[in-house]
């Protein structure tokens, strides 16, 4: 395993994201404290609702905290411009969803040579870096096959090619393994746990499979919103024993 | 590209609906550009009508012809007398042709594009029972040299029996039968109808003194019972397009009414497209599109399906107005009907507006939408 450095690169101080409809008001995530050190594999778990979810959303900033601090790379994200954002995410980090979200009319080249199109790269290059991509998650004979023509476990590996084609900083990825059977997910898990090790990559997993979960480095558990802290289990959950 | 095509069914319609719109539009457009824009040829540049000031129906005295024949300018003047009547079944529309009454020895002076045959003209001119008639209605009924024909009068109580001796050639207008004014006139056999024309045809020196020419005839006849109107060849068609009513208001709203449903359709089909992919541009956003990049591609996609309708809608119009081009002439010749270049610029240009138009505030809407609540969308 690369070692993690001292240096966070994601840290959030009372993060919090509430919600108001009306009269109503929903704390999706409360107060939420977390420092995640680069070439760290930390797994989000907790129930349906916890704001696992959430805090991942805040940390891609694809959505804006009600109140609190969060630095992800040295860049207070609540002061960035939604273009400028976008640009940020693009060149740091890599997003993977669990129903895979791939473009169905395109290829897997395309689909992986999308977030290319946004950086100076010629055509040409933005190919070659799209089939190392798709050859480094094992499916370089399916460049030309359309997600229709893929199984699940192949189109989540096409995404995470997606996700690591722009070479980001920070792997985030939204129960992956969610939408998969044992065997595709443990090819997901695999190759997420090459891209920390061999890559160095920081990776932070939402999940609520203690499977999965045995495969990051580290656990958070979240519940009702908050933040529990380290080494604090939900109750009625048990403790994840990491393996290896 | 392959974006806008995704949905097959409703792309092929959506552009299959502004096709035909196009279509419309364009061949409406020639068709006004044929009738108020399209340029007379040199021979029709020097040519006046002159009619009873009333209206067409109304005759006026065949004497006036001296007097006309003594304006400067005037070089020959010819007798234009529609006789109307029936070729054998009026219900079928292609025996509908023009019958006119004129004298052959003046004909050819005022119409100088009609070309025939000296012995053909000779023909023509010696036997007062003798027809000539256009190329292309000789190729569309059939008719050849020494063949006889019948046309049975509604507006004159005459029967005409009529040998064609002559098939005349001329750019347009070749679709006419012209007879003998002299036997019509003979027919009349000294009733009130006898020498009174309704048209008559006058040849100009030169196009700088048409307008003098036709102030100089109709002043000439001011203070007479029958007052004349003369005006130019180009004109003259014009007026029977008036007939109809107020044909520039009808265009106008026909256009206008089909650029509306055009508008409608796609705006519907725009906002269902962009609704069915809010969850992609979620993941567009996800990668790193920013909201105005995602909105250049929407509207890019929209105007795409607009544009190949338009080149579909503008390809047919084009086809049209060929088929129009050599139809049998009815009311209104388009013997030279063409698709202008403006048309088909204005019909693209249309289109591409239509296609920011319509998928615009749709479009807005997606790339302003959140992520989260992109994504969520059809989760």
């Amino acid at each position: 395993m690369s070692p993690a450095t001292q240096e966070p690169v994601i840290r959030t101080r009372n993060l919090t994201k509430e919600y108001r409809r009306q009269e109503y008001h929903v704390y999706a995530l409360r107060e939420a404290s977390i420092d995640i050190r680069r070439g760290e594999f930390v797994a989000l778990m907790g129930p349906s609702g916890s704001g696992k979810s959430t805090l991942l959303h805040l940390i891609a900033a694809m959505d804006r905290p009600t109140d609190g601090e969060i630095l992800v790379l040295g860049h207070d994200l609540r002061s960035m411009s939604e273009s400028a954002v976008a640009r940020w995410r693009n060149a740091h980090i890599g997003f993977i969803f669990q129903s895979f979200n791939l473009i169905p009319v395109l290829t897997a080249l395309e689909n992986v040579e999308l977030p290319l199109k946004l950086t100076r790269l010629s055509r040409r290059e933005r190919l070659d870096h799209a089939k190392w991509a798709l050859e480094l998650v094992g499916l370089g004979d399916r460049l030309t096959h359309t997600p229709r023509q893929m199984s699940g476990g192949q189109e989540q590996r096409v995404a995470i090619a997606r996700a690591l084609v722009t070479d980001p900083d920070l792997i985030l990825a939204d129960e992956p393994t969610g939408n998969l059977d044992s065997n595709s997910a443990k090819e997901v898990l695999t190759l997420l746990t090459r891209l920390n090790k061999e890559f160095g990559k920081t990776v932070v997993m939402v999940t609520h499979d203690p499977h999965a979960a045995r495969t990051a480095g580290h656990v958070r558990y979240l519940e009702k919103g908050m933040l529990l802290p380290n080494g604090e289990v939900p109750e009625d959950w048990a403790p994840i024993h990491h393996v290896g | 590209m392959r974006n806008s095509l995704r949905n097959r069914r409703r792309s092929l319609l959506t552009i299959m609906s502004v096709a035909a719109s196009l279509c419309l539009l364009g061949v409406l457009g020639a068709v006004y550009n044929n009738f108020y824009y399209s340029e007379a040829s040199p021979h029709q540049a020097l040519r006046l009508i002159v009619r009873n000031r009333v209206s067409l129906a109304n005759p006026f005295p065949i004497a006036y012809r001296a007097r006309i024949l003594q304006v400067p300018g005037v070089e020959e003047a010819v007798i234009l007398q529609w006789f109307g009547g029936t070729y054998k079944d009026a219900r079928d529309t292609n025996n509908f042709f023009g019958r006119f009454a004129v004298e052959p020895e003046r004909l050819f002076r005022v119409y100088p594009e009609y070309k025939l045959t000296d012995v053909e003209r000779l023909g023509f001119e010696r036997e007062r029972s003798a027809c000539i008639v256009g190329r292309k209605l000789a190729n569309r009924l059939g008719f050849k040299l020494g063949d006889k024909l019948q046309i049975v009068g509604d507006i004159f109580p005459l029967t005409l029996d009529l040998t064609i001796r002559g098939i005349y050639d001329s750019a347009n207008d070749n679709e006419n039968l012209f007879f003998h004014y002299e036997y019509l006139n003979k027919g009349f056999g000294g009733g009130s109808r006898m020498d009174q024309i309704s048209t008559l045809v006058i040849h100009v020196r030169s196009t700088d003194l048409v307008p003098v020419v036709s102030r100089s005839i109709d002043d000439l006849f001011r203070n007479s019972a029958v007052q004349t109107l003369t005006e130019t060849e180009h004109s003259f068609q014009l007026s029977f397009l008036a007939f109809l009513g107020n044909v520039k208001l009808f265009f106008l709203m026909i256009s206008s009414a089909v650029a509306f449903t055009m508008f409608l359709i796609t705006a519907n089909t725009m906002a269902m497209s962009v609704r069915e992919r809010t969850r992609e541009v979620g993941i567009l956003k996800t990668i790193g599109f920013t909201p105005s990049e995602i909105l250049r591609i929407l509207i890019g996609e929209s105007i795409t399906i607009a544009l190949i309708g338009a080149a579909v809608g503008l390809w047919l119009a084009n086809a049209l107005v060929g088929l129009l081009r050599n139809a049998p002439s009815t009311f209104a010749d388009f013997s030279a009907i063409r698709m202008p270049n403006e048309i088909i610029w204005i019909g693209f240009g249309a289109a591409a507006v239509l296609g920011v138009v319509a998928c615009f505030v749709p479009a807005w809407n997606a790339s302003r939408l959140s992520i989260i609540d992109a994504l969520r969308v059809s989760d």
